[in-house]
């Protein structure tokens, strides 16, 4: 088979942080090449130096054996690339056919032949078997119909090669059954197909090859016969267990929060929760681990009482939940690192001090009923920012200021000052430098001395194989399995990770 | 903080300034000179006992309605109705003090009546965008505009129908005992000046000093971030809306009941958004938006003088207005940028070098 797509010695940095590493990519003519990895691997990084959006630190490109500069997706498309995004680009108060020709460069004159059009489209969609009503608004699609809508209007003007971003991730099965059988008439008729994933089953189905991405750089490419779904998943998270700092413990089942057969939009495989139990026991720390965006931000939500849950019960302290409410939660004991921090967590243009006392303003210690304490909460901050290492040039800066570390010791000192019941804990770490990180993971274990149940979620497998007395893993909005702290099996907790149940078989 | 407070005074300062410098250029393109017209325009405003008292004068009604846009911006809300919310409070204050002016009842407790009632009344007005908002989701600023106009509007049907004083499209003056008095006889401001700075002082010592204050500023800065750590937000958006909506009624009865005593067509025109302006240089700082509205009444009141001693029309210092309102917006906006961040780390870090 001819060879497509060559990507030679690609990287990509930003700053000083490498998102692409001496990439080697060679895709052939009328081959399903998956693009496997973890959330930061790498893939969106190449991918989007491949239809033009980001231009390569270092690399060549070739495209049909002849090297090419790749400016912008327009000219990406020009070469015969395409790209179906994870999120449609669509304009959906427009109709198939409208949205198919918008953007057409070709065209001659002032007025669209929309026959001629017509006739070319509809030809193409059933080649490929695609099955579009054109005339229908995009609004009144179902999401498997809109994303074949995508696929055509790639086709219709002009690609030889697909980009499939996580394609899948927000179809029904029926509907993954349906694109993958377009996927193979796409790839009989010669076209390529690069399809993001991180679905072992649907990797190992689909693929003809499959490179594997860890940390910006290529781990290696296989054919498909040649692996089983384990060594793809221990190739894709890749670790060795690491002695913990941390002595891991077993505690007695006595829940500070205790959740059943929670529900919340369910079918949203990505932002969804779909019948989660668990339960987090005081003084110890319960690692949720998971790939990004498999329902991680809801779970958090749910427990911090941010959202409320479509069905199943949430127990706090022994009783249950009837009004998901924030402050009420707060008032139970429930602490929160939420997982963006300037978002959810702090307010930028108040100062430290405010900061601190965000959720105490009703505390006789800081509030004299109507007046705020100034002078004793100014007295706290000080103490606060001793106690946390703080570095700032006073309690009256602004949060926004500080660096992403001493911002997050903001968050901490609040929520664990608070003397919480139970703490959540989402990407505690994300983006902080070692020091400051080993401060948190400190604070945390500080805290689950004194009995305190800590809910730790978190997308870096490490910090989860570091901290947690106890894992569960979290796919697709399912509890997939739980697993032991001490000693944890990375190979089963990897495989779950990627959609394989506890026990099932890859 | 203090870099925070410096960038905070200068951007408005250097507003002026250059709006004064373009005021001149297009003064001394009109053939007057720019400094004799200036010296005019201070004087106007500022020069004499009386040019003093109509400044404040002119300044009292700003004042309400820059209060009434900071007290909801500084929670996150956008309430452009404050014109139609100052309408309802002179309105209110109208109706009221003619129909019992009528039956013989007047005095300074009829006053008091009065202002309370048209606080109600601006207070009902933003109570309907705040309600629409928090429980439909409805646009606050679309809702807060549209009802400006059905506010005017209404109170057409009042001065030209239902209280209309025989021929002329105007209600009756009020009775002479319920107005407002002038503090000092001879400075034209009336104590709906010294009501309005008292209701400054009490909203900055509300929102800076308070722990319900502090939480309406949370919220405005991060609405999410003030979710999660249990505000009760839209209900903070709700009061502060009606309490933005109550301080332009203030206003208006107090502008009725102080200087216009009666209901005529233009009547508060342009105030609401003249509010927003002042609000948004004063930073939502209450006492500096006081200031601000002080400024621009000056302004405008000595641009009178200004066109009789020097042939330099009034609407001069419209254009003056306009360009410190244009300046100090983009200026405030230029300093958030990342880049004049960087451009002032590099300038301070050269001079430590040097």
């Amino acid at each position: 088979m001819a060879e497509i797509l060559r990507m030679e010695g690609i990287s990509k940095r930003f700053g000083n942080f490498y998102a692409n590493k001496n990439i080697n990519l060679s895709i052939e003519e009328g081959e399903v090449h998956t693009l496997l990895g973890e959330n930061g691997a790498g893939k969106s990084t190449l991918m989007n130096i491949l239809i033009g959006l980001y231009q390569p630190t270092e690399g060549k490109i070739f495209f049909k054996g002849k090297e090419v500069h790749i400016e912008s997706p327009d000219h990406a498309a020009r070469l015969g690339i395409g790209m179906v995004h994870q999120h449609f680009m669509l304009v959906k108060a427009m109709t198939v056919f409208e949205n198919i020709i918008l953007g057409e460069k070709h065209s001659k004159g002032l007025f669209i032949n929309r026959e001629a059009r017509r006739k070319e489209i509809i030809e193409l969609s059933e080649r490929y078997g695609l099955d579009i009503e054109l005339d229908k608004l995009i609004t009144d699609l179902a999401v498997g119909a809109q994303q074949r809508v995508e696929i055509l209007k790639a086709l219709y003007h002009g690609a030889e090669l697909l980009v499939l971003d996580e394609p899948s991730a927000a179809l029904t099965d029926t509907e993954v059954e349906g694109l993958f059988a377009i996927m193979r008439k796409l790839t009989s008729e010669g076209k390529s197909i690069i399809f993001i994933s991180h679905k072992m089953r649907e990797v190992l189905h689909i693929s003809d090859r499959i490179t594997i991405l860890r940390l910006g750089e290529v781990v290696t490419t296989v054919n498909r016969g040649d692996v089983d779904g384990q060594q793809l998943a221990d190739m894709m998270i890749g670790r060795e267990l690491k002695p913990s700092h941390y002595e891991k413990k077993v505690v007695p089942h006595d829940p500070v929060v205790e959740l059943k057969s929670v529900d919340f939009s369910k079918d949203n495989k990505h932002n969804g929760l779909n019948g989660v139990s668990l339960a987090v026991n005081k003084g110890e720390i319960l690692g949720i681990a998971g790939v990004d965006g498999n329902g991680q931000t809801q779970l958090a939500q749910v427990i911090a009482g941010v959202i409320t849950p479509d069905a199943g019960t949430v127990d706090l302290g022994g009783n249950k939940i009837q009004i998901f409410d924030p402050n009420d939660f707060i008032n139970k004991g429930v602490a929160h690192i939420p997982e963006d921090r300037n978002l959810q967590g702090l307010v930028g243009d108040m100062t430290i001090a405010d900061n601190l006392v965000l959720k105490e303003t009703e505390n006789p210690r800081f509030s004299g009923g109507i007046f705020l304490k100034q002078g004793v909460i100014n007295q706290y901050a000080k103490d606060m920012i001793q106690k946390y290492d703080i570095r700032c040039q006073g309690y009256d800066q602004d949060v926004r200021s500080l660096s992403g570390g001493n911002q997050q010791k903001v968050i901490l000192a609040r929520e664990i000052e608070s003397e919480p019941d139970l703490l959540i804990a989402v990407h505690p770490t994300r983006g902080l430098d070692i020091g400051a990180a080993d401060f948190v993971h400190e604070q945390m274990i500080k805290a689950r001395a004194e009995n305190v149940g800590i809910l730790l979620i978190s997308a870096d497998f490490d910090e989860i194989l570091e901290m947690s007395d106890r894992i569960l893993v979290i796919f697709e909005g399912q509890i997939m399995g739980e697993f032991s702290g001490k000693n944890p099996p990375i190979e089963e907790i990897s495989l779950a990770m990627t959609g394989n149940r506890k026990g099932g078989r890859a | 903080m203090k870099i925070k407070n410096a960038t905070g005074l200068v951007v408005p300062l250097l507003s002026i300034l250059l709006a004064f410098i373009i005021g001149g250029i297009i003064m001394a393109a009109l053939g007057a000179n720019p400094l004799e017209a200036m010296q005019y325009l201070i004087k106007g405003s500022f020069g004499t006992v009386n040019a003093l008292g109509n400044t404040l004068n002119k300044a009292t009604p700003l004042i309400y309605c820059g209060l009434c846009a900071c007290f909801a911006y500084k929670c996150g809300v956008f309430n452009l109705g404050g014109e139609g919310q100052f309408l309802c409070g002179a309105m209110t204050a109208c109706v009221v003090a003619l129909l019992l002016g009528e039956k013989g009842v007047e005095g300074w407790l009829i006053c008091l009546l009065c202002l309370i009632l048209g606080t109600i009344a601006g207070g009902i007005w933003g109570f309907i965008p705040g309600i629409l908002k928090i429980t439909r989701g409805q646009n606050e600023m679309i809702i807060s505009i549209m009802l400006n106009y059905v506010a005017t509007l209404f109170m057409g049907v009042i001065y030209t129908n239902w209280m209309r004083d025989a021929s002329v499209p105007q209600t009756l003056q009020v009775p002479q005992a319920d107005r407002l008095g002038r503090i000092f006889p001879r400075l034209r401001f009336t104590w709906g000046f010294a009501i309005a700075v008292a209701v400054g002082i009490l909203m900055w010592i509300f929102l800076f000093k308070t722990s319900a204050g502090f939480k309406i500023r949370a919220v405005g800065y991060n609405m999410t971030a003030s979710r999660f750590n249990g505000f009760p937000v839209k209900k903070l958006m709700f009061v502060s809306f009606i309490v933005s909506g109550a301080v332009a009624g203030l206003g208006g009865a107090a502008e009725l009941m102080g200087t216009q005593f009666r209901l005529i067509n233009g009547f508060g025109a342009g105030y609401g958004f003249d509010g927003v302006a002042m609000a948004l240089i004063g930073q939502l700082n209450p006492l500096a938006t006081i200031l601000v509205a002080v400024f621009f009444a000056a302004l405008r009141v000595g641009s009178t003088s200004m066109q009789a001693a020097t042939g330099v029309p009034t609407s001069v210092s419209d254009i003056i207005q306009a360009l410190v309102i244009i300046f100090t917006v983009a200026g405030l906006a230029l300093v958030k940028l990342p880049e004049f961040e960087a451009f002032r780390l590099r300038l301070t870090s050269g001079k430590k070098e040097a």
